[in-house]
């Protein structure tokens, strides 16, 4: 490669080869091939670095990976607010100018929400497995204590 | 309460009174919410969003407001329409699939709709501008459904809902304003540009995405998170009696410099809708525009308010077509509509 750059209206002609072309950054990297990285590269391009090293991160509780989020713009669970929370951030920042809560808190709160989360995303792989004995036992732990059988 | 009954009345918000109501025809709040041990829509399968369907469902009649609750899933896509028309479901839940639904009162000022983008999507809508009522009824409904359901709520991030951008408070206010002087003085844009700076939406009749039809435009906080529920209300009080002035300055000028032209104008829109015996939507809603902001500034004495806000819902297809009573083709609802039109305005006019 031959390049002829204007620093301060000096000119300099710098000769390289490509594979310093691209090390030096003149040249971009071409993208691996293969349709995972080819993505991971795309969303590096237009999200940022950030976001290659979160796109797969997974909700153990909905299976939602960031990437798929950037992609349909929908959580899939509460949970997901936790497992992005450093892809989330910036978002909610760009979009409210804020990242901290200051208005209406429910006047009581059950923590135990979020097991029965992590239970009905077991019943959903139970049932993928076909496994409908483990299915049955996980039905019975989620059914309302005040809900007749 | 049937389909048919709902021909024959007209939502509690249209009836034209409350403050500014010339300008304001409606304030309105929703709150997003989400049940706590679900996943959010996209996630769950079928069977949970029945579930969560069920979960609601249970609940509705231990709250106040007497909420009916439809099953959008079994309804006709012409009865879906119907409730959108009605602004009682949005577009979105008349599109999508599976278990889905809206509660709503006889009054129809408040509706919850199930598994929206959201598993509650909670409405609150009064007449003219009256956000501070507006926010005590919905806060009360919300704090009674959430002595029954466990809605998904972080300590930093507020109500978690399936897209950031209606986090935190889960809120969004809005007010629908009639404003036909901005329109025809061009001075429309000029407004819209000074709201979008200070982060406030515009948007039609029908919500994101659809044209502003009858010159009436819904004005709504896009922030959710960071300032608390009486704040972003108060932002957009701040903001609304301005538009009015605005709209107000413009009317008033159209009287002092064409008094004869705008006269004529309203008298021949008046006309055109009590004689018409075909007539699209668009012209329909062009004309009751100009019909309205002549009743208001006493143009035409022999018409309310309320009768022209209602009309502006049912001539729209789908009521057309419930009242009728069977489907019908664009150029059938033309005719349709005139008939309607000049049985409500005409000579020989019928009070429905």
């Amino acid at each position: 490669m031959h390049l002829t750059e204007s620093v301060e209206g000096t000119l300099r002609e710098v000769h390289l080869c490509g594979k310093c072309a691209r090390k030096t950054g003149v040249l971009p990297k071409p993208p691996e091939l293969g349709l995972d990285a080819v993505l991971d590269s795309l969303i590096v391009t237009h999200v940022g670095e950030l976001v290659g090293e979160l796109a797969q991160r997974t909700c153990p509780d909905c299976g939602l990976k960031f990437m798929e989020f950037r992609i349909g713009g929908r959580l899939g669970c509460p949970n997901d607010y936790e497992v992005f929370r450093p892809g989330l951030v910036p978002l909610m920042r760009r979009a409210h100018g804020a990242s901290r809560h200051v208005g209406k808190v429910p006047a009581r709160r059950r923590p135990e929400a979020a097991g029965r989360l992590r239970l009905r995303a077991q019943l959903r792989d139970a049932i993928a497995r076909e496994d409908y004995e483990q299915a049955a036992l996980l039905r019975d732990r989620l059914r309302p204590k005040d809900t007749p059988t | 309460m049937t389909f048919d009954d709902l021909t024959r009345t007209s939502g509690e918000w249209l009836r034209g009174t409350g403050p500014e109501s010339d300008i304001v025809m409606c304030s309105r709040i929703r709150l997003a919410r989400n049940l706590a041990d679900f996943p959010f829509m996209s996630r769950a399968s079928r069977g949970e969003k029945a579930e969560i369907e069920e979960t609601i469902k249970r609940t509705l009649p231990k709250v106040d407001g007497d909420l009916h609750y439809v099953d959008v899933q079994t309804l006709s896509p012409l009865e879906r329409q119907f409730l959108v028309e009605r602004q009682l479901i949005s577009r979105e839940l008349a599109a999508s699939e599976g278990p889905r639904g809206v509660a709503f009162g006889t009054r129809e000022n408040m509706a919850v709709m199930v598994n929206e983008e959201d598993h509650l999507r909670i409405q609150v809508m009064l007449s003219g501008l009256s956000l501070p009522d507006v926010w005590d009824q919905i806060n009360h409904l919300d704090d009674q459904l959430e002595e029954h359901l466990d809605f998904a709520f972080n300590g930093q991030l507020g109500y978690l809902t399936a897209c950031p951008t209606n986090v935190g408070t889960g809120i969004r206010v809005g007010v629908m304003l009639h404003l036909p002087a901005l329109v025809q003085t061009k001075q429309i844009d000029k407004v819209f540009r000074a709201l979008q700076k200070i982060n406030l939406a515009v948007r039609g009749l029908y919500g994101e995405g659809t044209q502003a039809f009858g010159d009436f435009y819904q004005i709504s906080n896009q922030q959710t998170l960071g300032k608390s529920e009486t704040e972003l209300i108060r932002n957009l009080s701040d903001v609304v009696p301005q538009i009015i002035t605005y709209e107000r300055t413009a009317r008033q000028a159209m009287v002092n410099e064409r008094r004869q032209h705008l006269h004529d104008q309203v008298s021949r829109a008046y006309g055109v809708l009590k004689t018409a015996h075909t007539i699209s939507s668009e012209e329909t809603m062009l004309l009751l525009s100009s019909v309205r902001m002549g009743i208001n500034l006493g143009l035409i004495d022999d018409l309310e308010i309320p009768t022209v806000n209602e009309l502006f819902i049912h001539t729209q297809p789908a009521h057309l077509q419930k009242v009728h009573g069977a489907p019908l083709e664009v150029d059938e609802r033309n005719v349709a509509r005139a008939s309607y039109l000049r049985s409500r305005l005409g000579t020989d006019r019928t009070e429905a």
